[in-house]
């Protein structure tokens, strides 16, 4: 005769519904909040990728002072390229402010230059300043230095936020399964106790609510990752909709790192429960005789 | 065979002055000294309340007394690590008083929960449960769970799940209080049969003066948290055979 063997600990019951729900709403917010920390350092690095080594001249003088300028910048140390923007170029920088009607004809507008200078050459905006001056051209040298570092300083605190809130929500998700597993312990007081003297050790009895758990964990946390993988995947959509300045914004590339975050969070969270249950099973049962 | 060389000279059970107390005036058991010989077998009577439970829980290892020394098989208990307290563990088959049957397994997996708790293959035991079952009068009852079986059945199945792995000693809590005479005479053939053939340790607690006088066993009897062995009494006229 074939008999089947249910499991020692009864399936899972309406507690453990609610913990998975819990578990699952955390790891959510832990792969989000890790998503947005990993992007915020990407948008740092990629705002200041694009302005590292650009250089912007502006030109207060004539067309010729502004050719002589472009070769004293391609003489100058670090700098290897410069070229003035035509007229078309400087009123496209301007539209998104101007709007549709762009740029009235007779409107003066800056002789600008466009330079870039050598990775490690920080220096080559300063000296083509300095040579620009020697020169009496009246012209001003941004090598965008300045709020580069504000904008890496800022997206910096962000992802340091964002991280401690992935550090915060994974103590919460410890915190919370140790308590769901208390509770789910004493429910199950009697099977604790009965196998306890029927002679199960404390490893096997706490084997059990440690696989149980380590499931509970594992499958919440990963319909939670997912959650967040669906999430990012539809910001990713709504950016890239957006224009193609999509560099100004934080860089949800879904990569590999991006992956190894979502593929974290269900074991994080598998993990914590079973150290959780472990813990709390061996507790209770060093109560008993 | 298992081993028992521990056993052969010493008792099976025995209690040096126990006491167990749940505070300064709150005595349950107070210096209790018992014996019982390996392959005895013993009815444990006396009023509700004289402690008769706590007695057996300290003897099935669920609780520690607050002074003495409750020896098994002349092993004393209280120096035993939580390994091997589970190990002796293993060689007490228990009948609990209010059953603990596992409401999510049927009778057979009830049955077998301290076969599967020793890491016994299912292939190994399956007949032998069946066959319990079967003796115990609940053979077309296999696949019920508790909560669909009678109470006289429920204690059947408590029964059957305490013999299954042929203890040293089993310790019965009241184990007739739920079934009619018939069924109660079939377990106490049963446990006598496992005193006998196996040399089982019996300990039985019980108000049933009819299964004591019956079974013509050793008869202890505890009030006031004191434990002598008395002679079983006679019937008395209107518990005499017809």
């Amino acid at each position: 005769m074939k008999r089947s063997s249910s499991p020692l600990l009864p399936r899972e019951d309406a507690r453990e519904a609610a913990l998975f729900f819990v578990v699952c709403a955390l790891c959510f917010l832990a792969a989000l909040s890790g998503l947005v920390a990993r992007s915020a350092y990407a948008a740092a690095d990629s705002w200041t990728d694009r302005v590292t080594g650009q250089i912007t001249v502006r030109v207060r003088g004539t067309d010729a002072q502004t050719q002589s300028a472009v070769e004293m910048a391609m003489t100058t140390q670090g700098i290897i390229s410069a070229r003035a923007l035509t007229r078309e170029e400087s009123v496209d920088l301007l539209r998104p402010w101007l709007g549709a009607a762009g740029v009235p004809d007779d409107l003066p507008l800056p002789h600008l230059i466009a330079a870039e200078a050598a990775p490690g050459a920080g220096q080559a905006g300063a000296a083509l300043g300095e040579k620009l001056t020697a020169a009496g051209i009246d012209a001003t040298v941004d090598d965008h230095v300045v709020w580069s570092a504000d904008v890496k300083r800022a997206t910096d605190s962000a992802g340091l936020v964002a991280l401690i809130a992935v550090g915060l929500l994974g103590a919460t998700a410890v915190a919370v399964i140790a308590f769901a597993t208390h509770a789910t312990l004493l429910a199950r007081r009697d099977i604790v106790e009965l196998l306890h003297l029927t002679g199960a050790k404390d490893g096997f009895i706490s084997g059990l609510f440690e696989r149980r758990f380590l499931m509970l964990g594992v499958q919440a946390g990963a319909v939670g990752a997912l959650l967040a993988l669906g999430a990012a995947a539809f910001i990713l959509f709504v950016v890239k909709q957006s224009d193609q300045r999509v560099w100004l914004l934080p860089q949800l590339s879904l990569s590999l790192a991006d992956g190894l975050i979502l593929g974290l969070a269900p074991l994080v969270a598998g993990v914590a429960a079973m150290v959780a249950a472990k813990v709390t099973v061996l507790r209770s049962l060093s109560e008993m005789v | 065979m298992r081993e028992r060389d521990e056993t052969l000279d010493e008792p099976a059970v025995r209690f040096d002055r126990v006491s167990l107390s749940y505070g300064p005036d709150a005595d349950v058991l107070a210096d209790v000294s018992l014996q019982l010989r390996p392959g005895s077998m013993t009815f444990l009577t006396g009023p509700s309340g004289a402690g008769k439970s706590t007695l057996l829980k300290m003897a099935y290892l669920a609780l520690k007394p607050s002074t003495g020394r409750v020896s098994l098989f002349g092993i004393d208990t209280g120096k035993l690590t939580r390994p091997t307290l589970a190990r002796m563990r293993k060689r007490i088959g228990v009948v609990f008083q209010e059953f603990r049957l596992l409401d999510h397994l049927t009778a057979y997996e009830n049955v077998a929960l301290p076969l599967r708790v020793h890491g016994d293959s299912e292939k190994r035991y399956r007949d032998d449960v069946v066959e319990l079952l079967k003796w115990v009068g609940l053979g077309d009852r296999l696949d019920a769970r508790p909560a669909t079986l009678s109470g006289g059945e429920k204690q059947r199945v408590a029964i059957a799940r305490a013999v299954v792995v042929k203890p040293d000693i089993i310790i019965a809590d009241e184990p007739t209080g739920n079934v009619d005479e018939e069924m109660g005479d079939r377990l106490l053939h049963l446990f006598r049969e496992l005193n006998r053939r196996l040399n089982t340790t019996v300990l039985i607690a019980t108000h049933d003066m009819a299964m004591v006088r019956k079974a013509k066993a050793d008869m202890l009897r505890l009030a006031d948290g004191m434990v002598v062995r008395v002679a079983i009494p006679p019937a008395a006229p209107e518990e005499a055979p017809a």
